[in-house]
């Protein structure tokens, strides 16, 4: 490095490099400058310059010198290694890879740029080059532990198990006997346990366990050892160890649900479709043997709720409610929840607690018990009986409860949100917020009311309402808040899907955007653990890290925001920002001197807009270095509002771009293709489109969704003109070949499947709407007998076995749907204000059909709560409407205690 | 109710939001990460029956100093599942895996001098003691007890032969990744 200098520039650029290295920057340019004063062209000190600076936040000049001290030394390794560490702190891996291989064919056996390398490789998953690194690093240094650790890990990834146990058994051979020194028994622990966990992924079984067994004084973790055994011993088969050793493992914890269900496949009592009854009775007794010996346990409580069946159910779930509604643990029915979708428990839990609640009511006590319970019981089963309610569907009941319950007591604040989530459920949007502040103002210090209270007034459309509750958690010195920061990816989605409900989509897909680069930022974050995880061998974590960043894409967060942000780039698509001509345009109708004040008055906002860009800039970047060199502070937005977004010049070339995600890591789930069909659709790609049906079909070829994209395929297909050119034709015959594959359409037309899917699901308003609007699609006169085709549908009570309520089927956000489409699809506005008027039956709390119980409705009882102005704009969630939006957020200021906690 | 297990890497960004419903310290996924790649068998979770987790406990040892010893990074439990409990068995959970694993010899953690429920679960269920206040340790200018636990004290190794303890031990020092370490403080807070 620095060779071709004299000693005196040497030194200095060693210290360059050293400068580097501690993040002194400014000592490092000193020196560099020093250095280019008398050799002006000298490559090397060219591109360390350029690399200082790149950590100044210098970053075009950064890439200008870097560039120009490669062309004046192309044969120098150090310029070509930096190069690749500059693509790499800009996240170009592919790139940086290209650059360190040019840099390692001038000086192949460099340690240092064969470890960057590596962690490039393992970054980029390109696995055989991360093998092949890592072998010559070992080979270059074979008596580094690291270098052993590292070839081992490299083959474990590249699905060669057998042979990182090799290695590693190679580097335990050159260890001494009495290895490890006690300050590196976690570390070697960590190590056997890494072994043992490969010989178990490539089958080794008996090895494994024989392992564990003469490695076991030298393994530190007990707890993983235990759990590593037991795993081994029920893939041998030994079962009666087996369980042993989980009642060994429920000793140490008898709360981990794991160990009670391993307990019971080793026992041959678990089974996923269910049991026979000599085998319920047998579990019974071993979950009543466990409850004995684990009197603290909550789990040997719960599960036997899962498999009792009848009036033993009804016994074990009378005798785990009592105690729990005594003590009054407020997530009593969120436990009991699951049960629900088990046939028939709803109803016996139903009648049981409708029971306990009358004795309560009449004698004070539970049924058959003289002795009186406090007055919360009574108030705790309400609540429990509101949200059974609620969940039935009831929401009128629901709300009789819990408004009785807090009359009771009127100071328990988990009423107000139960009572808040029953009003967002029955489709009070606005009243449901104005109950979860209420909750809110009763306990300012707790960051959870606030979250919730945040989530309603988000779902109610007011959003900045909902920020200004929110900053008051998230308040950051100067900064606007932190939620961004944090990565609150909730807030964010649910801040987005209201943006885009009120038709703003630069703020929308700012917002989606925004959770887009969480995930982003996320996989980067592995980056600086490739190495630190073989220093600190945390080797079986460090694989499932990486495991768990292959299919992070596919969390549901990831997959909430690619689909937010693609139905806005369908959107902008459909209906197109105005252009600037067109403002142009509108702005020449005016009298040319009010033009003149406009456009005057538009450069001077936007010119100052900028110059206060710059200053905050400045500022954050000044304040970011000093602070020992730290992380600098992101330079300030200039596009808070997203409306650079906006002027995207093709929307559907960036929806391609998220849905290619969506393609890769969810590719079973229905929207993705829905999206995919939609964006097809409209790039003119009948083929992809295509795909997007057939994939549709194989998930669901019942849905609805997915019939509706069969239909309007077909029919668009068959409205096109006849194929000209050689791509068209063969696009052609590819679809000639294609229908009669598709068994819906088989010797049929579109009408007539069409109709038998309408006689298939004929009871189902859902299917019903969807035959309805496909009608009217293929013959557009037949509008008429789509529309009665959905007003003939009939809200039948739901076949819950003998519900004791009349619950029906109809969903509210179903009803809502088919409001729409009669209104903007099938156009008839006096078959939409009849529905209305229906639905508002059904759902007399719903402000969407203002129903006589809303707030919509004038003299309702939530209206009266609801009368902050602030919710308003709620009654219009669902609609589009950006109207009145701006205005009732500006009246924020006057809104009750806000400022207590700033 | 809950099931109290060993938190894994899908459970990382559950315990992010969990952290960020009910606190107002808060972290990057990073800093989770670094936890769970550091030491993986200080960090639980507390999943409810329909799989969403409910409650956690962040734990860390402490490398740079002379003792060895374990920091409760952050604890939370979900408002709505509150007195279930769930708050000690998570940190008796990793109290007991700094022992036995780290052999730790006391744990540590920092309390808001206002949130009286966390401050009872430490001292009275726990067994926690003030060691020290620690003025304007929280962003909005609070100020927090700096409390301490004694743990059982070092398990010795088994190993046929004799080991003198050392100090650091296990926890020795190794450098961490780069910026792994948020400027934020961390903080303790449980509803009981």
């Amino acid at each position: 490095m620095g060779a071709s200098l004299p000693s005196k520039e040497a030194n200095l650029f060693k210290l360059i490099v050293k400068s580097y290295e501690s993040k002194q920057y400014k000592k490092g340019l000193k020196a560099a400058d020093a250095i280019l004063k008398k050799f002006p062209d000298h490559g090397e000190t060219l591109s360390m310059k350029g690399l200082t600076l790149n950590c100044m936040d210098r970053k075009s000049e950064a890439y200008d010198l870097v560039r120009l001290g490669l062309k004046n030394d192309l044969k120098s390794h150090v310029c070509w290694h930096v190069y690749g560490l500059l693509y790499r702190s800009d996240r170009e891996y592919r790139e940086a890879i290209k650059c360190y291989r040019n840099a390692l064919r001038i000086d192949p056996d460099n340690i240092e740029i064969l470890r960057d390398l590596s962690l490039l490789q393992a970054q980029m998953r390109d696995l055989t080059g991360f093998v092949e690194t890592r072998q010559q690093l070992l080979s270059l240094k074979p008596n580094h532990r690291m270098n052993w650790i590292g070839f081992a890990v490299a083959h474990h990834l590249n699905s060669n198990c057998s042979k990182a146990v090799e290695i590693l058994e190679a580097y335990e051979g050159t260890l001494e006997d009495d290895y490890p020194p006690d300050n590196e028994r976690c570390e070697h622990g960590e190590m056997l346990l890494y072994k043992i966990s490969l010989l178990e992924e490539c089958s080794s079984l008996e090895r494994a366990l024989e392992e564990l067994h003469k490695k076991e004084s030298k393994i530190v973790d007990k707890l993983s050892l235990k759990e590593q055994e037991v795993s081994l011993l029920v893939k041998l088969g030994r079962l009666e160890e087996g369980a042993e050793l989980y009642k060994a493992l429920l000793s140490i914890n008898p709360d981990n649900y794991r160990y009670c269900e391993g307990l019971q496949r080793c026992v041959g009592l678990y089974s996923e479709n269910g049991l026979s009854s000599s085998d319920i009775d047998q579990l019974d007794a071993l979950y009543k043997s466990l409850g004995q010996q684990y009197t603290w346990s909550s789990a040997v409580k719960r599960i036997p709720l899962d498999f009792l069946q009848g009036d033993k159910f009804r016994e074990a779930a009378d005798n785990y409610i009592r105690p729990l509604l005594k003590k009054g643990v407020p997530s009593l029915f969120s436990d009991l929840s699951p049960l629900y979708d088990h046939p028939g428990k709803a109803d016996i839990l139903e009648k049981l607690i409708l029971e306990l609640e009358n004795s309560l009511r009449i004698s004070g006590g539970y049924p058959g018990r003289s002795e009186k319970e406090p007055p919360s019981t009574l108030m705790w089963t309400l609540f429990l009986l509101a949200q059974h309610y609620d969940r039935r569907g009831q929401y009128d009941v629901a709300l009789s409860k819990i408004d009785e319950a807090i009359e009771h007591t009127p100071t328990v604040i988990d009423l107000y949100s139960v009572k808040s989530r029953i009003l967002k459920h029955a489709g009070d949007l606005a009243a449901a917020a104005t109950l979860a502040d209420e909750a809110r103002c009763m306990d300012l210090a707790d960051r959870y009311i606030n979250s919730e209270c945040v989530k309603r007034m988000l779902q109610a459309d007011q959003v900045v309402l909902a920020e200004k509750t929110a900053l008051l958690f998230t308040k950051d010195g100067d900064q606007h808040n932190n939620l961004h920061d944090m990565q609150c990816m909730w807030y964010e989605l649910a801040s987005g899907e209201s943006y885009f409900r009120q038709g703003d989509l630069g703020r929308a897909l700012k917002k989606f955007l925004a959770v887009e680069k969480h995930y982003a930022d996320i996989t980067e974050d592995q980056f600086d653990f490739h190495s630190y995880c073989l220093r600190k061998m945390t080797l079986r974590a460090y694989v499932e890290m990486l495991k768990f960043q292959d299919r992070l894409h596919s969390h549901a967060y990831f997959r909430k925001a690619a689909a937010g942000a693609i139905r806005c780039y369908i959107k902008l698509f459909d209906s197109p920002p105005k252009s600037t001509a067109e403002e142009d345009d509108e702005m020449s109708k005016l009298p040319s001197s009010q033009r003149k004040k406009m456009k005057q008055k538009q450069k001077k906002a936007e010119a100052r807009a900028k110059k206060e860009a710059e200053v905050r800039n400045e500022e954050s970047s000044a304040s970011g270095v000093s602070k020992l060199g730290k992380r600098h502070v992101k330079p300030v937005d200039p596009d808070p509002n997203g409306e650079k977004l906006l002027q995207v010049e093709d929307p559907l070339l960036e929806a391609t771009k998220y849905l290619k995600l969506l393609q890769k890591h969810s590719p079973d789930s229905l929207e993705t293709h829905l999206l995919s069909f939609e964006v097809n659709m409209r790039k003119k790609k009948i083929l992809l489109a295509l795909q997007a049906v057939k994939q549709l079909l194989r998930l669901d070829a019942e849905s609805a969704d997915s019939h509706r994209c069969l239909v309007r395929f077909f029919h668009k297909v068959g409205t096109m003109t006849a194929p000209v050119t050689d791509t068209e034709k063969l696009i052609w015959s590819v679809l000639e070949a294609e229908r009669p594959l598709i068994s819906q359409l088989r010797e049929k037309s579109l009408t007539e499947a069409n109709m038998i899917f309408f006689e298939k699901h004929e009871d189902s308003l859902m299917h019903r709407a969807a035959v309805a609007e496909m009608l009217s699609v293929l013959e557009p006169n037949k509008k008429l007998e789509a529309v009665k085709l959905i007003e003939d549908s009939t809200n039948n009570p739901a076949p819950i076995n003998g519900a004791l309520g009349p619950v029906n089927e109809w969903k509210l956000k179903d009803c809502i749907a088919v409001h729409k489409l009669l209104v903007a699809v099938l156009n008839d506005p006096d078959a939409a204000l009849r529905w209305k008027l229906r639905c508002a039956q059904y759902f007399p709390c719903s402000t969407y059909f203002e129903g006589k119980c809303s707030s919509a409705a004038s003299n309702s009882v939530h209206a009266q709560i609801a009368k902050n102005p602030e919710n308003g704009g709620a009654s219009h969630s669902d609609g589009g409407e950006i109207a009145d939006f701006v205005e009732s957020n500006g009246k924020m200021e006057a809104f009750k205690d806000l400022n207590i906690l700033t | 109710m809950v099931c109290v297990r060993k938190a894994t890497m899908d459970d990382l960004l559950a315990m992010q939001a969990c952290n960020l419903l009910c606190l107002p310290e808060n972290y990057q996924m990073k800093y989770y990460f670094y936890h769970i790649l550091s030491w993986p068998h200080l960090l639980y979770v507390a999943e409810d029956y329909n799989g969403r987790i409910v409650g956690y406990v962040l734990a860390k040892m402490e490398e740079e100093s002379n003792e060895c010893h374990g920091h409760i990074t952050s604890l939370a439990v979900l408002r709505t599942h509150r007195k279930l409990g769930l708050a000690t068995k998570l940190m008796k959970a990793a109290q007991t895996a700094m022992e036995q694993v780290f052999g730790a010899e006391y744990v540590s953690l920092h309390v808001r001098k206002s949130n009286r429920a966390a401050f009872n679960l430490y001292t009275e269920t726990l067994g926690y003691k003030i060691h020290d206040v620690e003025a304007k340790y929280y962003a909005d200018g609070e100020d927090a007890y700096d409390m301490r636990k004694q743990l059982k004290g070092k398990q010795s190794h088994h190993h046929g032969h004799h080991h003198h303890h050392h100090g650091g031990g296990c926890c020795s020092a190794d450098a961490r990744p780069v910026e792994a370490q948020p400027e934020s403080k961390s903080e303790a807070k449980a509803s009981t």
